[in-house]
């Protein structure tokens, strides 16, 4: 049923050895003169173009294949083998992994080139270079991964990378601080995962542990433990595409650069957790009530940072804010058993995503470092590309059509609706609203009226080719990305869903055109109504409000970092510290001061045999000799 | 028969020689009577048809390596004096023997567990110099290359040790 | 007739042990050694013996060279210890004491 494609491998082992060549090169020079940046940007780019190229590949292979047969996969070597459990360094290719392929592979180059430009004479250039290299590895290890246990390594492995960028600028303590919070954040995830593997091998891995043998063995999960595996594995996702309540890091995660921010904590690593609920849709499809779960937390996180991102003024942070909204949409998605629509959000959201965040690079480039929105202002005609294109890229974000965001938000609520959780939409299309108010809040801020800081604007320029090209590109694809998968009511045959469907298990409902156009016009009604509301207060120019009652709650995001702080690190805390202050003495060092006590004074008594003479030891050794001798010779008749 | 009484005399010589050794006290007498350790082992080799092997025991063995040790001996010309005072030799034997014979049980119990096999006539070129050359040449090549870097470490090796050194200091 | 030799050997061995490990002259202990190596040869040769195969004297050369190199070693050892102490004391060698 599958074929073996013997380049699967290579496509992550290509940005690996990227990073590890610049990795040593970087190690080996950064102590004298550093190596010119050009070096470093040609090999750096290297990697991910040639892996994006192999990826369209893959992509034309499998589409060259029955759609029923479309799984490519290539085992390199048998990683380990305990008992029953067989682990092979195994990656398999089918449609879902193949578009996820394809899209991280594109993005990830364009913002390698795009980084060139942005980090152009920062410190550590290389450091930067492996380590967004081993990061793109990690990813399509993660992507490409056959079973569970190799897209963990995968998963790890961007977990690391994100925390080595997010705390690139190691300065600043309040970077490394940040990277701390998301690498734990992570880690709590993580365990969930781990549970959920094991719990998942224990029940149904004996036979096989990769994901086409799981998909088969499925059905032989009872309801108790695979209500289990849905929630643990759930958890690991809730950690790494930051949902309630993990969602903490990622907000903070926006202390690395910005095409970090673009790349890593926008466009895919986040995004994993979406993924692996897509990748084991063939569980989730049994426990539907898990799903729902799935759904509620997706859609509250959804609220909760479209709550937030209203109020912030930090233009990185309502970009990280929306970033974890659009994630409990594609929750919202994968939870109501849309994975195709899940997924086909993930995609469109990598586009518009990393554009809007590879365009608020831009504004901090050109403004040195300035991310207040409240210090900018009338931008436009300074910086007309990046201007145009974050325009498209908010659009898409705010979900108007014609543009990409629109058909996979859509598609979501429309199934949310479809499968009977009309709650879920409902919260849905008005998050839809917040979301087109806070994005046009920023816009209008950022680009329109006056400016606020007249001497930054004076100095404000468009960036090189390097980093406006990249955003020329993805404001293509943000915003024509959507026909992939035109539903039937706009005249196309959903082309995405239909093309994942092999690797998913699920259903589309029949429902009446009617209740398709509802749901659609009352997403635009929304989208429209945002929009307006933000052009009303700040279209002309509007100054930095005192934020007052729910405002000021919303600004300091409900308090929630200070809640988690006083209710579980602050106990945490002095648990630890009474532990070390009365349990270690008087109990694990009682233990430990005895056993040494002990050591001495065996050692004192056994210190007569040790008389320091060579002939003596050798009589002791022959002593011995002749005990074994005298119990074995009882042995032999 | 006469075979029997060949082993039982050269037996018999050779513990007497080890014997000797272990109770001597001047090395030169044990070197001595460990020679005629050596001279019947090399006898019993005969009686095994072992030919070669009895020429490089009285060559190698009984002629080079023991020369070799008296030559150190006369050379250190070791008077009495310099001799360790062995007080308690005799404890120390006697105790020795005490632990020894558990072990000595124990190989014997293992030698008596062989089958008896008596021995036969073997081939006219049993233990020559032709025969244990072509399995030691071709059976036995790399072995036999490492015996000789072995040497040849052993001989840098001695030289370095008894070589006048400054470093020493 | 080879439970003879064998036993022979056996005898040989441990009276080698014995000289080991009761004598406290340099000399005779390694004498002692090179008797337990011969004891060894005797077994090799009296296999090989019964088996009708070289392999046994192959390996009795192989001790006799090893035998050879300890020769040399142990004798230049000897050499320094009597050079620098004036002893031929085993119980000379005794850094490990504490």
């Amino acid at each position: 049923m599958e074929q073996t494609a013997n380049y699967l491998g290579l496509i992550p082992l290509l940005p690996l050895t990227g990073a590890l060549v610049i990795g040593l090169l970087h190690m080996l020079t950064c102590t004298k003169k550093p190596l010119p940046e050009k070096l470093y940007s040609v090999l750096a780019c290297i990697g991910p173009l040639l892996s994006f190229f192999m990826a369209l590949v893959v992509l034309f292979q499998l589409k060259n294949m029955a759609p029923e047969d479309r799984f490519l996969s290539h085992i390199p070597f048998t990683w380990f083998a305990v008992g029953e459990l067989h682990v092979d360094m195994g990656f398999l290719a089918d449609p879902l992994s193949s578009l996820m392929l394809v899209f991280v592979t594109f993005i990830g180059s364009l913002i390698h080139i795009y980084s060139i430009g942005y980090m152009a004479g920062e410190e550590n250039y290389g450091k930067y270079f492996a380590y967004l290299n081993l990061f793109l590895g990690a990813m399509l290890i993660l992507v490409l991964g056959n079973g569970p246990v190799v897209m963990f390594v995968g998963w790890e492995g961007v977990g690391l990378c994100s925390y080595l960028l997010i705390s690139f600028y190691t300065k600043d303590t309040d970077n490394v601080l940040a990277g701390n919070k998301a690498f734990i954040v992570n880690r709590i995830g993580d365990l969930g995962f781990v549970l959920g593997m094991s719990f998942l091998f224990w029940a149904i891995g004996s036979t096989g542990f990769d994901f086409l043998s799981l998909r088969e063995n499925a059905h032989l999960l009872t309801p108790g433990i695979g209500f289990a595996i849905c929630l643990l594995l759930f958890v690991g996702a809730c950690g790494k595409s930051a949902q309630i309540p993990l969602y903490v890091w990622l907000p903070d995660a926006m202390a690395g650069p910005t095409p970090v921010s673009a790349l890593i904590h926008a466009a895919t690593m986040v995004t994993a957790g979406v993924y692996m609920v897509a990748r084991f849709s063939f569980i989730y499809s049994h426990f539907p009530s898990a799903g729902t779960i799935i759904a509620w937390v997706g859609i509250l996180t959804a609220l909760l940072a479209a709550i937030f991102g209203m109020f912030q003024k930090d233009i990185k942070k309502i970009l990280a804010y929306s970033t974890v909204s659009q994630l409990g949409y594609m929750f919202a998605g994968v939870g109501v058993a849309a994975y195709s629509a899940g997924i086909f959000h993930v995609f469109t959201h990598a586009f518009f995503k990393a554009l809007l965040f590879l365009g608020a690079g831009s504004v901090i480039y050109a403004l040195h470092h300035q991310q207040n929105i409240w210090k900018m202002g009338g931008l436009k005609a300074k910086m007309p590309i990046t201007y145009a294109t974050m325009l498209i890229g908010a659009l898409a974000l705010s979900g108007c059509p014609p543009f990409s965001g629109f058909f996979s938000k859509d598609e979501i609520l429309f199934m949310a609706l479809a499968n009977g959780h009309p709650g879920i939409w409902f919260i849905g299309v008005l998050v839809a609203g917040m979301t087109a108010y806070y994005t046009f809040r920023m816009m209008f801020l950022v680009f329109h009226g006056e400016a606020r800081d007249k001497q930054a604007y004076d100095q404000a320029h468009e960036p090189p080719a390097v980093m406006t090209v990249p955003l020329i590109i993805l404001a293509a694809g943000a915003a024509l990305v959507g026909v992939f998968n035109l539903p039937g009511i706009f005249g196309g045959s959903m082309s995405v869903s239909n093309w994942l469907a092999p690797s998913l298990v699920e259903h589309h409902p029949h429902v009446s055109i009617w209740l398709e156009i509802m749901a659609i016009a009352a997403s635009i009604a929304a989208v429209v109504i945002g929009i307006t509301i933000a052009y009303k207060k700040f279209g002309h120019g509007a100054e930095e409000p005192e934020f007052t009652g729910f405002a000021k709650l919303g600004y300091h995001k409900f308090y929630v970092d200070e809640i988690y702080n006083a209710a579980i690190i602050q106990p945490y805390k002095a648990i630890g510290s009474l532990i070390s202050r009365f349990f270690e003495p008087n109990v694990t060092d009682l233990h430990v001061k005895f056993s040494t006590w002990l050591y001495t004074k065996s050692g004192k008594a056994f210190k007569v045999f040790q008389v320091g003479y060579v002939r003596i030891y050798a009589i002791y050794m022959v002593i011995g000799l002749s005990v074994m001798s005298f119990f074995l010779s009882q042995s032999i008749n | 028969m006469f075979a029997e009484v060949l082993f039982i005399a050269f037996a018999a010589l050779s513990i007497l020689g080890a014997i000797g050794l272990i109770l001597f006290r001047h090395p030169m007498k044990g070197a001595m009577s460990l020679i005629v350790t050596m001279i019947s082992l090399a006898g019993l080799y005969a009686l095994l048809s072992a030919e070669l092997i009895f020429v490089l025991q009285l060559i190698v063995y009984a002629g080079a390596i023991m020369s070799l040790i008296i030559f150190i001996i006369m050379f250190l010309n070791i008077q009495d004096n310099d001799l360790p005072i062995e007080e308690g030799r005799y404890l120390y034997l006697a105790g020795g023997i005490a632990v020894i014979i558990p072990i000595a049980c124990f190989m014997i119990k293992v030698v008596k567990s062989i089958p008896a096999h008596q021995a036969t006539i073997v081939g006219n070129g049993f233990g020559g110099v032709k025969e244990v050359g072509l399995v030691l040449f071709q059976d036995w090549l790399l072995p036999f290359e490492i015996v000789s870097l072995l040497l040849l470490v052993a001989l840098i090796g001695a030289v370095v040790l008894a070589g006048k050194r400054r470093l020493l200091k | 007739m080879i439970q003879d030799y064998l036993i022979l050997s056996v005898i040989l061995f441990c009276l080698g042990i014995l000289g080991v490990i009761s004598r406290r002259n340099v000399f005779t202990v390694f004498m002692s050694i090179e008797l337990m190596l011969n004891a060894a040869n005797l077994a090799f040769i009296t296999f090989s013996r019964v088996h009708e195969s070289m392999d046994g004297h192959v390996m009795a050369m192989m001790i006799m060279a090893v035998a050879a190199a300890e020769a040399a070693l142990a004798l230049a050892v000897v050499i320094l210890l009597h050079k620098h102490k004036g002893k031929l004391d085993t119980n000379v060698f005794s850094l490990l004491k504490g």
